[in-house]
């Protein structure tokens, strides 16, 4: 006779194994994982690309790797988010397989945070082996850099950046069980904010609204207007280089300008502060944002589960 | 009586279709029971709902005398369960999916390590444990499904047209396997709408069409309510008076009918007793060339069920 001695944590690690090795075989995720190391590849040879052409010697950047992001920016925190979750409800759906999957003695709630962890490893080990691969090839490429000790911040905003897309598409995935509406509605969802928020966002002065939504967030400068000043994004994509430079710049006031397009030359055209407020309040909005955005998604996604039928 | 399935009243719909209707079904502890009828009789759905895939509708189910509520994972430790076709994660190994699968069900490594090769060699995947399920055939797959029902020792194993998709070979297999698990006193409950694997492996049937029970009891019960008597054709070498008086002795035969060199004798049993008639004709010094059996027996009754089926079908569209 055999008696259940595997508990909870042990059924739970079970699921987790099998969505990390279902994860780390997909080709998509394959697929992703070169073109994210290419692009860092290509951001990194910048310098000697930049050298060749002028011939100039590479000229030493202190302040590459902690203004990298690890390598990733809005987009490609959307793309990891689609290639570790766009199948983890709805491929188990499609391909059947969700079958005898939830004939098993496991709850279906652990199923799904069990799946849900598995796709946070699998993002934390790649977003690490980037910050490690732009961190060395930073050091490589433009010499000794400074603060170091902060790169980690970047990581650690990477997965808040993320985590808002995986429950959006985690959640799409639930409700229709269709890794392609999933994947689109993701897409469209993405599109919306990021080109139709800003032109918004811009030109209509309400750019405070695109901080309440996933993505780039919207968009100020400190010590001036945007050609002349710093520029900042409030968005959750933006949470680690905020984070990073909040610790070099406690301080900061970060200030919004709508354009005033006055005249018909471009010299006309005129940036007219609206209001200001400490990068430390924009840090925690956009952390708060995608927190409240993690947990509702999730929530929802996981009483739709719970409560799916498998007609499969 | 202790049942290890008990359905009363199972109802269960898709939108306005009912696929099962006030279903009664009730399986003993340590038989094989056959759950037949023909395709789209409701078996499967039943099946998901026994294994907490699909929510009832109405009625009351439970599995191995606990009720199965929705999203209770601990009654399902106790059930083995291959699905219809089943469908496994393409980018699992075969070993690699029977030991995440052994985990759920709560299996130390000791126990995994000495099961897994055991149900691989089996269902004769040993030499492929190491391929990914993606590069399976069909009746690779299908066999890896068998041996996932099996894994954790189950009380109850339930298989939902464990046939599909296997070649004649694999169909004895499996059948041997059912065998020697219920040799092991595991109850198994398997759905099939080909009325002969029902025949050589259960001692149970419940008959089932558009979600309505037909029939249900021992193999035996079941083909005796069958209408009608049965016949035993046979054709004699040097038959005789003494051979027709000798078969006529047989106490359940009513009547028995000479036609040249062959007798057809009309019992009023539903057993088969054609070694009896045999050893009479012997006995009256006739020889006996061949034997059937004719009447309204279980097949002819499923195969009326069928043909009514289709009528009906025909008559819908
Ligand atoms: N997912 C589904 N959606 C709608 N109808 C279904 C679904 N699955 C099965 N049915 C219908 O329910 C009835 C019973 O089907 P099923 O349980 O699969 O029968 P069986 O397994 O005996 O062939 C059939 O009429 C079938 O068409
Ligand atoms: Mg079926």
């Amino acid at each position: 006779m055999t008696q259940n001695r595997l508990g909870w944590t042990g059924k739970f690690l079970a699921v987790v194994r099998y969505e990390i090795l279902w994860n780390i075989r997909k080709k998509k995720f394959l697929g992703i994982l070169v073109v994210a190391f290419a692009l860092a590849t290509l951001s990194l040879a910048g310098g000697h690309i930049a050298s060749a052409i002028t011939g100039d010697p590479v000229e030493p950047n202190p302040d590459f790797v902690i203004n990298a992001n690890v390598g990733l920016g809005g987009f490609g925190f959307f793309l990891f988010a689609i290639v570790t979750t766009m199948n983890t409800i709805s491929g188990e759906f499609e391909s059947g397989t969700i079958v005898p999957l939830l004939a098993k003695p496991i709850s279906r709630t652990t199923v799904f945070f069990g799946k849900l962890f598995a796709a946070f490893l699998t993002l934390l080990a790649t977003y690490c082996f980037l910050m490690v691969y732009m961190t060395i090839g930073g050091y490589v490429v433009y010499g000794p850099q400074n603060n170091l000790h902060l790169v980690p911040l970047s990581l650690l905003g990477a997965l808040f950046s993320t985590l808002i897309w995986i429950a959006i598409v985690l959640l799409l995935g639930t409700v229709s069980r269709s890794s392609l509406i999933a994947a689109l509605g993701a897409l469209g969802i993405w599109l919306g904010t990021a080109i139709i928020g800003s032109i918004i966002g811009a030109l209509a002065g309400q750019g405070w609204i695109l901080t309440y939504i996933p993505g780039s967030g919207n968009t100020g400068s400190v010590g001036g207007p945007p050609q002349l000043g710093f520029t900042v994004t409030t968005g959750t994509d933006s949470i680690g280089p905020n984070l990073i430079n909040y610790i070099l710049h406690p301080s900061w006031e970060v200030t919004y300008y709508k354009i005033d397009i006055g005249g018909t030359t471009p010299e006309q055209v005129q940036w007219i502060a609206l209001n200001s407020e400490p990068l430390s309040t924009i840090i925690l909005t956009s952390i708060a944002v995608a927190l409240i955005y993690f947990i509702v998604f999730v929530a929802t996604s996981w009483y739709f589960f719970r409560r799916a039928q498998v007609t499969e | 009586m202790e049942f290890i399935i008990e359905t009363t009243g199972l109802t269960k719909k898709y939108g306005s279709l009912v696929a099962v209707d006030k279903l009664d079904l009730k399986v003993e502890a340590n038989t094989i029971h056959g759950f037949l009828g023909p395709n789209g009789a409701g078996k499967t759905t039943t099946i998901k709902v026994l294994v907490g895939l699909l929510k009832p509708d109405g009625g009351s189910v439970s599995v191995l005398g606990q009720e199965i509520g929705w999203d209770k994972p601990d009654v399902r430790s106790r059930i083995g369960y291959m699905p219809e076709l089943p469908k496994l994660p393409k980018h699992l190994k075969g070993r690699e999916l029977l030991d995440i699968y052994g985990r759920m069900q709560g299996m130390t490594a000791e126990e995994r390590g000495i099961q897994i090769p055991k149900l691989l060699d089996m269902v004769d995947l040993r030499e492929r444990e190491n391929d990914l399920i993606g590069e399976y055939s069909k009746g690779m797959q299908q066999r890896l499904g068998l041996a996932q029902a099996l894994i954790g020792e189950p009380k109850l194993v339930i298989l939902d047209e464990p046939s599909l998709g296997l070649d004649p070979g694999g169909m004895v297999e499996v059948r041997e396997i059912m065998k020697e698990m219920a040799k092991e006193g595991v109850t198994i409950f398997l759905s099939s709408h080909l009325l002969h694997e029902v025949q050589q492996v259960c001692t149970h049937v419940t008959i089932i069409n558009k979600g309505v029970v037909v029939t249900s009891g021992t193999l035996k019960q079941v083909s005796a309510k069958a209408r009608g008597p049965l016949t035993v054709e046979a054709e004699v070498d040097k038959l005789s008076k003494a051979v027709i008086e000798k078969v006529k002795e047989l106490p359940y035969v009513t009547s028995v009918i000479e036609e040249g060199k062959r007798l057809s004798v009309e019992v009023e049993t539903r057993d088969d007793i054609r070694s009896e008639v045999s050893q009479a004709i012997t006995a009256g010094g006739g020889i006996v060339i061949s034997m059937n059996l004719k009447g309204e027996s279980l097949e002819d009754i499923f195969m009326d069920l069928l043909a009514k089926h289709k009528r009906t079908k025909e008559v819908t569209k």
